[in-house]
Formats: structure tokens, sequence, C-alpha cells
């Protein structure tokens, strides 16, 4: 269980480094197509789909870590009021219910980048992107966003009820 | 089932989920799960991944995670203080000078990043106990910064506000044009508070006027000026025809990011990381909340409750300013609970065909809408700036600094009225710039 829990943590803090990363560079990647078109007048091909696609993959690809990291808001306002004892089995029936919507995403998430696979689909620009390169990062990155729920689920399971922290702010 | 109770329904188990403290996008995709499962079987969740990756697939939401990248690397610096206290040395002869100039900064810093958080916690760290030093009470100290701090997310470039222009399909550029003057009007009215409040609780000496030398006063200028530069550049490109709201939010970003490594000699490695990890973190829950309200409001049309509610509203025959108190009292609530991109996501697509229908304009609403939030962000029990506040001034308590709050909410509010009464003070700045709406 420790295993698990660690290995998740390491992997969804490594992914979430070159999310941000690819923030990054579609930053610049940005700056260059403004360059290229104001400055240079040459015609850009590629760097809005491709900037579009890395803020997509960022923000999959991030999930996970911005979960480990209690990053996505939530109301926690019930949970503060109740018990502790009441609000550690609130919190696991809310991860549990969190599990199976995201494996749900994952589940279909596969499916879609598996028939794009299958059909050769590609994106309408002229770059005709194969889409399942774009769409795989649904499958990864909510697979991810999984592991960490499950790996932040058995943290709550295994802290004594009065020592669990919420995650804050409600914004 | 009648689509209007299916929508009552709706309604309450989105409450009673998002009440249970899971996250908000988390909660929007189960409700969203749920109730496509009942109703149109589950053939009809495959549909769930596509529809969430189709409504992230949009060049103007690159804006988002450009702009909270700008004001995170502007928010990592010392250049929130070194703003107030630029304006303070400028501004002696005012009666009140330190308050005012950190209301100034707040509005200063609103322009360079979309978010109140960020503003709130830039200006105050060093503007709270500069005005308690100086004799200000606790509850103007703390109450105009957490106001000051709304004005993020009014005054362009504004996170909500993309997030409104994408989810009713509006201009954002004419929306960022469209908060400017209501923000002036914000920082007057608060201003205003400030000094007479301070004076009422008998801080004659907080309001006495500082001198500076002239070396003094242009000493802090080479810090200042820049960000000053930064905010005309970004307004140039946005409005000279440059680049889109997402061009111009790379290109600030990218700035910032370099003002903030040269000016402020930001270049150990771990502040940076640090600073993007926020970034980042801030960028993808508010993404994923987007994501995870397309797929929400889907199944919400799916379900034909969208179109159930404008039917219903339509048939109901109200003056329409009743509807519109009825629609901030809502609003106003939401935003007591829900962040408010979250809000705006949920309630925009449903509310604006209304509120067209009532012969409201949309950029007038975006305004009022967005006081609304900024109301929630100083307003218990989950007003995120109120925790700002209470995470660098901790020795204050929190009934102090609510305390503070709520004359600035008064203050929202009657900026509510004096927009309703005067909307042109709202469209007047987009027309003049832009030429009138089409729409």
């Amino acid at each position: 269980m420790e295993t698990f829990v660690r290995v998740v943590n390491h992997v969804n803090r490594v992914v979430g480094v070159f999310a941000a990363l690819l923030v990054v560079a579609a930053v610049a990647i940005t700056c260059q197509m403004i360059f290229m078109r104001y400055l240079l007048n040459e015609s850009t091909v590629w760097q809005t789909e491709a900037v579009i696609y890395m803020m997509l993959g960022a923000t999959m690809l991030g999930m996970g870590y911005v979960q480990q990291l209690k990053g996505h808001v939530n109301v926690d306002l019930v949970p503060l009021l109740l018990k502790p004892a009441a609000r550690k089995v609130l919190l696991l029936i809310a991860a549990l219910a969190s599990v199976v919507v995201v494996g749900i995403m994952t589940f279909y998430g596969f499916e879609m980048m598996h028939i794009a696979w299958s059909r050769n689909w590609t994106s309408d620009t002229v770059n005709a992107v194969p889409l399942w390169i774009p769409y795989s990062v649904m499958p990864i990155g909510f697979g991810l966003f999984l592991l960490q729920l499950v790996a932040d689920a058995i943290d709550t399971l295994q802290t004594p009820a009065q020592d669990i922290e919420l995650s804050g702010s409600g914004h | 089932m009648d689509p209007l109770v299916l929508g009552l329904i709706v309604a309450i188990v989105t409450i009673l989920i998002l009440f249970s403290g899971v996250a908000v996008a988390n909660g929007l995709l189960i409700v969203s799960a749920i109730f496509l499962l009942a109703f149109d079987g589950l053939r009809s969740l495959e549909l769930m991944p596509e529809i969430l990756f189709g409504k992230l697939d949009n060049f103007a939401l690159l804006s988002i995670p450009m702009f909270i990248l700008m004001g995170a690397s502007i928010a990592s610096t010392r250049a929130g203080a070194d703003l107030y206290e630029a304006l303070d040395r400028w501004l002696t002869r005012i009666p009140g000078g330190l308050v005012i100039s950190n209301l100034g900064a707040c509005a200063l810093f609103a322009a360079m990043s979309g978010s109140s958080p960020a503003t709130c916690a830039a200006i105050g760290k060093m503007g709270i106990p500069e005005m308690r030093k100086r004799n200000y009470p606790d509850t103007v100290a703390t109450g105009s910064i957490a106001a000051g701090g709304t004005l993020g997310i009014l005054i362009p470039p504004s996170v909500t506000m993309i997030v409104y222009g994408i989810a009713t399909e509006t201009s954002i550029g004419r929306l960022f044009l469209s908060g400017v003057i209501p923000g002036l009007l914000l920082v007057g009215l608060f201003m205003a508070w400030s000094v007479y409040s301070t004076w009422r609780q008998g801080g004659h000496d907080a309001l006495a006027a500082q001198s500076y030398t002239w070396k003094q006063k242009f000493e802090v200028l080479p810090r200042v000026l820049p960000f000053l530069l930064v905010i005309v550049g970004v307004l140039y490109a946005l409005y000279g025809g440059v680049a889109t709201p997402s061009e111009t939010a790379a290109v600030g970003a990218l700035l910032c990011l370099g003002l903030a490594i040269v000016i402020y000699r930001m270049t150990d490695f771990k502040a940076l990381w640090v600073m993007l990890r926020d970034a980042t973190k801030e960028s993808v829950m508010i993404l994923l909340i987007i994501g995870a309200a397309g797929v929400f409001s889907y199944m919400l049309s799916s379900l034909f409750i969208t179109q159930a509610i404008a039917e219903w509203i339509g048939t109901l025959d109200v003056n329409r300013w009743v509807l519109m108190i009825y629609v901030n009292l809502f609003l106003i609530v939401a935003g007591f609970f829900l962040p408010p991109v979250a809000v705006i996501l949920m309630a925009a697509p449903i509310l604006l065909p209304i509120i067209l229908a009532a012969g409201f304009d949309p950029y007038w609403f975006a305004v009022i809408l967005t006081i609304n939030m900024e109301i929630g962000l100083i307003s218990p029990p989950v007003g995120l700036n109120l925790y700002v506040i209470n995470g660098i001034a901790p020795e204050i308590p929190l009934k102090t600094i609510l305390m503070g709050s709520a004359p600035y909410v008064a203050c929202m509010v009657l900026a509510i009225i004096i927009l309703s009464v005067f909307p042109g003070m709202v469209t007047w700045l987009p027309d003049m710039l832009m030429g009138t709406a089409v729409s």
C-alpha cells in the first residue's frame, strides 16, 4: 500500500513538472508566432494547433498532480461542520464517487483514442494531425488522476479521523 | 418527466453533491454522469470525454493559463509593495494617502493579474503591516485590502471575464473594456469609505500627511515603471489590433516573467518553480472546471432543461428590474459558496437568454455578475480573500476582518445600483473604442 502511494505520488510529480513546462513552452511558441506574423510578415501554420494541444495536454496531464497538491477547489463547508469520524466517512464517499466518474472518463477516453487510431482520424487543419495523439492525453491524464484519487483515498483511510486536514479554501 | 421538475431535481442533486466536499469539477462530472445514465442510457456516457475535450479545444482558452502565469510571476516579486510605496510617496498631500495608495496599487496590480487572491496577497503582505504601523484601524487595514483585491476579477485582464466571454460567446476584448470604468468606480467608493471610516474611528494621525524628499520619490520609480509599461503594452496589443487576447496574454506572460527575473533578480530556481507550479495548479483547476461544466451544460440541454427554463422564464410576466433583483440575489447566494468560475459557467448559459430577452446588455450584465462574484469573495462562509488576509495577518482576528469587509460589500451593492441607474458607465468606453456592439 505504502509503495503504491509513494510510486503514484512520484509519477504524478514528474508528470506535473512536464505539464508546467508545457505551459511555458506554449507561451514561448505563441510569442514566436506573433513575432513571425507581425514582424516578419510570414505565415504561421502549425503554431495555433500546437499550442491548443499543449494547453489541453498540460490540463489533462496536470490533473493528477493538482489532486496531489489538493488544488482542485471544493466546497468544504459541510465537512468542516461535521465531527471528525463523520467527516472521514463523507470524504471517503466523495472520493469513491470521484474514482467512479474519473474511471468512466478514463475508460471512454481510451475508447475515443482507440477509435481515432483505428480509423486514422486526422484534424481538419492543413497539418492533418493524427487525432489519436492529442486524444491520448485523455486516458493518460484521467488515468493518472484516477491513481492519485485512489492513493489519496488510501491516505485518508489510514489517517486517524481527527488528523485529517481539509484542503482549505472554497475557491 | 416534465423538464422543469427534472431541472429542479438536478439542481438539488448538484447542491448535495457539491456540498459533500468533492472537487467542483468532479462533482459536475458525477451529476452529469448520473443523469445522462438515467435518462439517455449507457451509450451517452461515452460522449463525456469527447465533450470535455471539445470544450477545451479552443484557442481563446489559452489566454487563461497565460494571464495566470503573468499574474503569478508578478505576484512572486515585491512589485506589489513597490507599487503602493511609489503611490504613497507621490500622493503625500492627500489625507489618508497610504490607504488610498494601497487601493490604487490593488487596482494597478489587478490590471496585471486576473486573479483576486493574487492581488490581495501581493498588496496586503506589505500594505497591511504598514497601515497598522501608521495607526490605521485594523478594520480599515484589512477590509480595504480584501475589497481592493476583488478588483482582480473586474479590472482587465480578468480570468472570470474570459470565462464569461467563452461561456456566452461574447467578445473578450469588449468585456475587458466594460470592466474599466466600473472598476474605477469601485476603487473610488472603496477609497471614500476607507478615509471616512478611518476619520470616524479617530485615526487622525493616520490621515495626516507624510512628507518624502524628492530623492525618495524618484528612487522607487525604476522598480515600478517597467510594470506600468507592461500594462500599457498589453493594452496596446489588445486594442491596437496587434494580437488576440490569447496572444496578448502570452506576450504579457513572457514580459512579466522576464521582468521578475531581471528587475527582481528572481533567479532562484526553487522560487521560479514554486511560481510556475502554483500558476499551473490554478490553470489546471480552472480549465478542468470549464471542461466539466461543458459536460454539465450538455447534460442540461440534452435533457431539455435549459430550454424549459428559458421558456418558463419567458412566460413569467415580471418587471425587468424585479427579474434583475432575483438574478442578483441568486448570484450572490451562489457566490457565497462556489468559486466565480463555476458560478459563471453554470449560470451564464441559462441566465443570458433571459437577460437578453428582458432587454439588458450582455456586457453590462457581465459587469454586474462580476461584482456579485466579488461580494462572494469577501463574504463568509468561503470568501477566499478573507482567508488570504487571515493568512498574511494572522494576528488580526477573523471577526475583525469580517467586520472590516462588511462596509465594502455595501460599497459593491451601491456600485451595482449606480451601474443599474447609469448603464452607460459600462458601455461608454467599449462603444467609444470599438464601436457600438452588434448584438
